[in-house]
């Protein structure tokens, strides 16, 4: 079973990086590099809210700094990767002035701490810098699609390789046994606040890396639109949608969301974020396992079906 | 009065009570015992709505309780003084026994209500202004039975209300069930102290692992070996 | 120099009676149902709004118009309870907490986007007969509507008090709030006291955003905003004390205020941020609350 999703998994990246060698039309290649941002962002935010179980309200903060960041640099020449580099690690900064103080309370307080320094980024950075800001005409005439398409693409499989590393390792384990009861995992000796802060800053500064990416495929460039609230929004339908605390379930999650919101865009315009609203209201009261747990639930009816006389045998009672 | 038949219960996949019958007649006061974690507490949190019931019937006056919501079986009549009281702490001893009325048929006559209890609990009209979370262990333990009975309850069920008090605050304790029984309220008494629920009660049900495994009248029941060397030794 | 600080000081208990009044709606709710409604600011935007249509179309004055804003939300409230949060209520603490905060961040972009449809992005605001209006004491000004703002924020403070503490309802909620099993226990309906409080904690919103209105304006995108002074005001100010969340209101206006004296304007908001991790990290139960982790 092992080799054959080793082989998948190779023949879907070929294919990915084989796709703007094949495919001309921009709309196409944009439509792909959308989709791994998103699945940059949800496997971001997986890590922290899915493994850890720790809700961030706020992830736009990070988006926006790694963006923010990433964007000063380069315009003022400093070279693209190590830009993006920085700015992820100013999100994991940000990140870690919430997190320090709340992480020893109670998770509501993570929850408002994170909203609330997304919505002073907001409305700070919406304050401070220009609406539009434009490419240097160097730049300008430089720019091509290809080598962001590599970049989005890269960041993305970074991430899923991450999670999908982290999931099947001590840390990982760690973080999950943190979510599911922080008490009994404190005295097993997993510490509830080292699995965090490193759950937090992971995932922050993926969130950044994904910015800095935003940041650098934009010609002209909105410096509030990656802290507003939609984007923490989005993070939190898709990885819902997905399945939370998987590997698959993000992606899953990202993959639906930017078809049914292509979708939704060409037909009913502005509605989209009222319909995605309701969708995430919908998922979270019920189907909070998601994309993936519908699928597990199915999966095991089918087995039960086939296996009558296990149940007759087990003597636990019906719930 | 009160018919449980054949009730089963679950605390999420666990099966806590076994097709479990019991029956208190009007005025009686019938005590269940049994060892800790028989499902004497399950018991009576199924019969007052706390837990819901999976199979089985229970029926109280002709009513059916099963269906019922928590706060609709004290209205019915059935009112318990729960494990350790639970009086509200940040709330004084007067506004507990006034929470006490809180159903309808109770607030009309809540005010004759508080002078009987405190005819019954003087110790509770004098701190009545006391917040109830600063009461000793025993004061507490009168209060939340005296706030149960502000409901004018036609059942009273009480779980374990000797538990953590001292001996001769034990003894006061099962006089004024006594009394509280003599004067028209029927009791459903759960205790871990068998030898004093036995001595008290009419009838008594000996519950263990959520079956009931004896039955009989109080003082006979005291007599068997079996009980004696389990529970008394 | 005094003077101005002064006047600064009187704005911002002004402003920060608004604070408190928007805080004490979201903390009752979710002091009583551990329901954390961050939908609270869009319940307050569409309070205003509806204060501004009512004003607009029918010449209503705000203040008048009071009673039906509030009987409008409470509406609002009730369909929001019953279709979306009731269905809550019975999950274990933590969970309800946190799956509460996201149904309400969900709501949040649904309400802003309706309103951004129906109304669009403008500012609204309103001029009444006394809207620029003030009367002057000790040399210090004070605008008629502000502090009929903050009249009315102490008299819907001092009906709460009451209500919770003299009438056999507010009792009720009380001892929910202690104990729902034992409250359940002596013939509560814990379900109506969770609508009730829910519905309060809405009305409550309609006030202040009413109040809103008319000391500033109503815009679609103002929700968040004072979503999040109510939250930082409820941590400030402690769980369980509706008292001292007002204060707690009153305080972060003030500090606001005078904040702007050396900090440029556009950085004010972070004051609100910085006062916020100051609490948590040296007193997480708020500056009134009870301790507890």
């Amino acid at each position: 079973m092992r080799i054959f999703k080793i082989i998948a998994v190779a023949l879907i990246l070929v294919t990915l990086v084989c796709i703007p060698l094949v495919i001309e039309k921009e709309s196409i290649i944009n439509l792909f590099i959308m989709t791994f941002l998103y699945i940059t962002l949800a496997s971001s935010w997986n890590i922290l809210g899915g493994y850890t179980g720790q809700t961030s309200l706020g992830h736009a903060a990070f988006f926006g700094l790694g963006s923010l960041a990433t964007r000063q640099l380069w315009i003022n020449g400093f070279p693209i990767l190590p830009s993006i580099i920085a700015g992820g690690l100013l999100a994991v900064a940000f990140a870690l002035l919430i997190g320090v103080p709340t992480f020893r309370l109670k998770g509501v307080y993570f929850a408002i701490g994170t909203l609330t320094l997304a919505q002073i980024l907001n409305i700070t950075v919406g304050n401070i810098f220009p609406t539009i800001g434009a490419l240097p005409v160097e730049d300008l005439i430089t720019y091509q699609l290809t080598p962001r398409y590599f970049l989005f693409l890269g960041v993305a499989v970074i991430v899923v390789g991450v999670s999908y590393l982290l999931f099947n390792s001590k840390l990982g384990l760690g973080m999950m046994a943190v979510r599911e009861e922080e008490d009994a995992a404190e005295s097993l000796g997993v510490s509830a606040l080292k699995h965090k802060l490193l759950a937090l800053g992971l995932s922050a500064f993926f969130t950044g890396l994904g910015g800095g990416a935003f940041a650098y495929y934009f010609v002209s460039y909105y410096y509030q639109y990656p802290f507003t609230p939609i984007w923490s929004l989005d993070m939190l339908t898709m990885v819902y949608i997905g399945g939370t605390g998987t590997v698959l379930g993000p992606i899953i999650g990202a993959v639906f969301f930017v078809v049914l919101k292509d979708f939704l865009i060409r037909n009913v315009g502005q509605y989209h974020l009222i319909i995605f609203g309701s969708l995430f209201i919908l998922v979270v009261l019920f189907l909070p396992g998601g994309i993936i747990s519908a699928w597990k639930k199915i999966q095991q009816a089918r087995s039960r079906r086939s296996k009558p006389n296990m149940e007759a045998l087990t003597t636990e009672g019906e719930s | 009065m009160l018919k449980v038949d054949n009730i089963s219960a679950y605390y999420g996949d666990l099966q806590a009570l076994w097709g479990l019958s019991l029956q208190v007649n009007e005025g009686e006061l019938v005590a269940l015992v049994g060892p800790n974690g028989a499902g004497k507490t399950t018991t009576l949190k199924v019969i007052t709505g706390l837990l819901k019931l999976a199979s089985g019937s229970i029926n109280f006056d002709g009513n059916d309780l099963g269906k019922q919501t928590a706060h609709k079986i004290v209205e019915l009549g059935v009112s318990l003084v729960p494990e350790g009281g639970r009086v509200f702490s940040g709330m004084s001893v007067l506004e507990n026994l006034e929470l006490g009325s809180f159903i309808p048929n109770a607030r009309k006559v809540k005010d004759d209500s508080l002078k009987s209890i405190y005819e019954i609990f003087p110790r509770l009209e004098e701190r009545q202004k006391q917040q109830a979370g600063t009461l000793s262990g025993g004061e507490r333990q009168m209060l939340a039975i005296a706030r149960a009975l502000m409901s004018k309850p036609k059942l009273l069920l009480l779980d374990e209300p000797s538990f953590g008090l001292a001996p001769i605050l034990v003894q006061q304790m099962f006089e004024m069930i006594e009394q509280i029984n003599k004067q028209g309220v029927t009791v459903l008494l759960v205790e871990q102290n068998v030898r004093a629920a036995l001595e008290l009660a009419s009838r008594a049900y000996v519950i263990e692992n959520g079956r009931i495994v004896g039955e009989g009248k109080g003082d006979v029941l005291l007599s068997f070996e079996s009980i004696r060397s389990a529970y008394l030794a | 120099m005094a003077e101005a600080i002064a006047q600064n000081v009187i704005f911002g208990i002004l402003v920060g009676a608004l604070y408190g009044l928007a805080a004490v709606g979201i903390a009752l709710v979710f002091g009583v149902t551990k329901i954390l409604n961050v939908a609270h600011g869009e319940l307050m935007m569409v309070g205003g709004y509806l204060s501004f249509w009512l004003f607009t179309l029918f010449d209503l004055d705000p203040f008048v118009a009071l009673p039906i804003s509030i009987l409008c939300l409470c509406l609002i409230g009730a369909v929001l309870y019953k279709l979306l949060f009731a269905r809550t209520v019975k999950l274990p603490e933590e969970e309800k907490i946190k799956n509460t905060m996201l149904i309400g961040f969900g709501l949040t972009l649904i309400i802003q986007n309706v309103a951004l449809l129906l109304w669009t992005a403008d500012d609204r605001g309103i001029s009444t007969v006394y809207s620029g209006q003030a009367f002057t004491l000790l040399g210090l000004r004070f605008p008629y509507v502000r502090v009929a703002g903050l009249v009315i924020s102490l008299v819907c403070m001092f009906a709460l008090h009451f209500f919770l503490r003299r009438t056999y309802m507010g009792k009720a909620i009380r001892a929910t709030v202690v104990d729902w099993e034992a409250a359940s226990l002596v013939g509560i309906d814990v379900h109506k006291v969770y609508l009730l409080s829910f519905l309060i904690g809405t009305a409550l919103a309609g006030v202040a955003g009413t109040l809103v209105l008319v000391s500033f304006s109503v815009e679609p995108a103002m929700g968040m905003h004072w979503t999040l002074k109510s939250l930082i005001v409820m941590v400030l100010g402690g769980v369980g004390n509706f008292i001292g969340t007002f204060f707690a209101g009153i305080l972060l206006g003030v500090t606001e205020s005078t904040a702007a004296f050396f900090i440029p304007g556009n950085y004010r908001q972070v004051v609100g941020l910085i006062l916020f991790l100051l609490i948590l990290i040296f007193r997480p139960q708020g500056l009134f609350g009870r301790k507890e982790r």
